[in-house]
């Protein structure tokens, strides 16, 4: 079973019809333009990409940007839709009771992890009311996917994503695992070195920022990064995100399968990590 | 005189795919009422397309084999950058040049009331980056 551990749900035509502020966040604060989508085409992306079950991010941007980006009761309501979907929490670190919220999103709720955008969301990653959500989401037994590195979003910081600014995090929460979204970039080896040190820093490949996919990838997972990195010391600490909609899923999978990895290292990233940080069986 | 704008929604299921829409034209034609004119149909999409040729599958796959031949993935696109507009990369330069050459619109007679086209002669939305859910336009003009 292929997932695809980094979507956002932004474009889905159902969700902008019954939610009024739904289409201003997609257009506004994520900044996406391409036209709206019935939910089905959403489960056609997947098909056409080998792809079985898609992470849904939400983003709690209330207190910094007015309305989520898909709240945790909007993905929670695809979710309900299609068991291929499998829903994150996003909570605010700095709102009042983000703990209690992020433990009834998990057990009441049925997400399986937490998403946080320190850029978007407006907080410092080194907050101590971060560390509080970290502290639960250990004892929850959860991952917690960060951005890390550029975000598109307009109002926001690239700075705010330097993946060493949660060193000290991964270092104290052993038991939690930290999977880093977009793989950092521009900071591809600093995110690269968190995940040689620490076992319980993970990668995700939704990573393209100039270039296509095929061109990107042969480039920061070729050139900058030695394919043999990958396969070697990161294939147990892999999983493919496609950060759909800003790319196509498809697309995504064609340029990670151009690299040049086994077979057995394509399943690690695709399949088995993945479901066991997911603790799918 | 009659003039009549339909916008009609096609969910498309592949990345790449032709899909008959003649049959939808006639319906148009036959609700507006119009016995005598012209019929336009036009996509609404850049990456998208609509052509007439014969209607069986071996030149379906023709068709979109050697247009992906003439404008290939691995090309060297200048599209491939980041598009604020859209908020994200144009990777799809292949797709719009498919797009140029097929066209993307046709227009055919009509007579008492029906299309006038060549026996051979089918009306295909062509899908070139899907799959997604597109729309295009059928004008029917006359009396």
């Amino acid at each position: 079973m292929r997932i695809d551990f980094h979507t956002h749900p932004v474009l889905i035509q159902e969700m902008v019809d019954k939610y009024p502020n739904y289409a201003r966040m997609a257009r506004d604060i994520f900044q996406i333009g391409n036209n709206f989508q019935p939910l089905e085409t959403f489960h056609l992306q997947m098909d056409v990409a080998g792809i079985d079950r898609a992470v849904l991010l939400p983003i709690d941007c209330e207190r910094a940007r007015g309305d989520a980006v898909s709240s945790n009761e909007q993905v929670a309501e695809l979710c309900s839709t299609s068991d291929r979907f499998i829903g994150f929490a996003s909570v605010d670190p700095l709102k009042t009771g983000a703990v209690k919220e992020l433990e009834h999103a998990i057990k009441k709720m049925g997400m399986k992890g937490l998403k946080l955008d320190a850029a978007l969301q407006d907080f410092e990653l080194r907050d101590s009311k971060v560390y509080e959500l970290y502290e639960a989401a250990e004892g929850l037994n959860i991952p917690v996917l960060l951005h890390t590195g550029m975000s598109w979003a307009p109002a926001t910081l690239i700075e705010r994503g330097h993946p060493m600014l949660l060193e000290e995090a991964i270092a104290r929460f052993k038991k939690l695992n930290f999977v880093l979204a977009h793989w950092g970039w521009p900071w591809v080896w600093e995110a690269t070195a968190l995940a040689l040190k620490y076992p319980n820093v993970y990668l995700d490949t939704s990573c393209l920022y100039y270039d296509g996919p095929k061109e990107f990838y042969q480039f920061v997972f070729s050139k900058q990064i030695p394919t043999t990195v990958l396969e070697r010391s990161l294939r147990n600490r892999m999983v493919f995100g496609s950060n759909y909609p800003r790319v196509e899923i498809k697309n995504m999978v064609h340029a990670l399968c151009t690299l040049e990895l086994t077979e057995a290292c394509l399943k690690k990233v695709f399949e088995e990590n993945p479901g066991r940080l997911l603790g799918l069986k | 005189m009659i003039i009549k704008l339909e916008k009609i929604k096609i969910q498309s299921r592949k990345s790449e795919e032709a899909i008959d829409i003649t049959p939808k034209v006639d319906e148009v034609i036959r609700q507006s009422g119009v016995k005598q004119g012209l019929v336009n149909v036009m996509t609404c999409h850049t990456s998208s397309g609509l052509l007439v040729t014969e209607g069986i599958p071996c030149l379906e796959e023709d068709i979109l084999t050697h247009f992906s031949r003439l404008f290939p993935e691995d090309e060297n696109y200048h599209h491939r950058r980041y598009l604020d507009y859209d908020g994200r990369l144009g990777f799809n330069a292949e797709t719009h040049l498919k797009s140029i050459l097929g066209g993307i619109s046709c227009s055919f007679p009509i007579e008492d009331g029906k299309m006038v086209r060549g026996s051979r002669q089918t009306i295909y939305f062509m899908e070139y980056d899907g799959p997604l859910q597109r729309t295009y336009m059928v004008q029917v003009l006359g009396e």
